[in-house]
């Protein structure tokens, strides 16, 4: 990919990922929770 | 090579954003999350008068503990001991202690004033650091049963010890108004 081409892939990737946690319902509830399982299970 | 590097970074930036976004989110809510500090506490009848006999906080295991500057929550532990509570912020020397456990630093360098949110109920505190006296010895034993498998001589001394040597800080959670 060209350097703009991939900034803008970033980009888009970035807002999706925010836009998913922030206004689908469960969303941030899911990640947290399977945050929380890979600390527990690895933070020793 | 170089689309490995940007599929990398990419991979990268996913779970970046996605704590961004996690932390961002909760920072105004009512009340701390498990891994993100919350906003102000809101919810809850707010406690008047005197203060209560704080030994029914030996069944609880966590508070939400919201200073008034910044207006920022977290779950913490806290002690009963001697017919007042305390609260602990453990890893202070250590560099991600400085970082994780800020709030301590602006609680002990600020005025202290804070709000305590226990069992959905609210209480108006003031904290106030304990560096030293016999004190510490009763909130060590407390820690040691509560939370750290019983209050062994072992167990309370590595505690003290902490205390000590300030890798764990002590606030004493007084009433509002109390002379730090």
């Amino acid at each position: 990919m060209k350097t703009k081409t991939y900034l803008v892939v970033c980009v888009a990737v970035a807002l999706a990922v925010s836009i998913s946690i922030l206004y689908i319902p469960g969303v941030s509830q899911y990640l947290e929770q399977t945050l929380l399982i890979f600390l527990s299970t690895n933070a020793r | 090579m170089r689309i490995v590097l940007q599929i990398l970074g990419i991979l990268l930036l996913i779970p970046a954003i996605a704590y961004a976004t996690l932390r961002f989110d909760n920072s105004s809510a009512d009340g701390p999350s498990i891994l993100f500090p919350g906003g102000k506490l809101v919810a809850g009848e707010m406690h008047t008068g005197p203060d209560p006999d704080w030994s029914f906080t030996d069944d609880v295991s966590t508070i939400e503990l919201q200073l008034v500057d910044p207006e920022s929550s977290r779950i913490i532990f806290i002690m009963e001991s001697g017919g007042k509570v305390y609260i602990p912020s453990g890893y202070m020397r250590s560099t991600l202690g400085r970082i994780w456990k800020d709030w301590a630093f602006q609680a002990d360098a600020g005025d202290g004033l804070a709000v305590a949110r226990i069992d959905g109920k609210r209480y108006e505190r003031q904290l106030i650091r304990i560096k030293e006296g016999p004190v510490l010895h009763g909130v060590a034993a407390k820690m040691a049963s509560k939370y750290g498998g019983g209050a062994t001589p072992e167990g309370i001394a590595a505690s003290v010890q902490s205390f000590g040597d300030g890798n764990t800080w002590i606030f004493e959670m007084a009433p509002r108004g109390t002379t730090r």
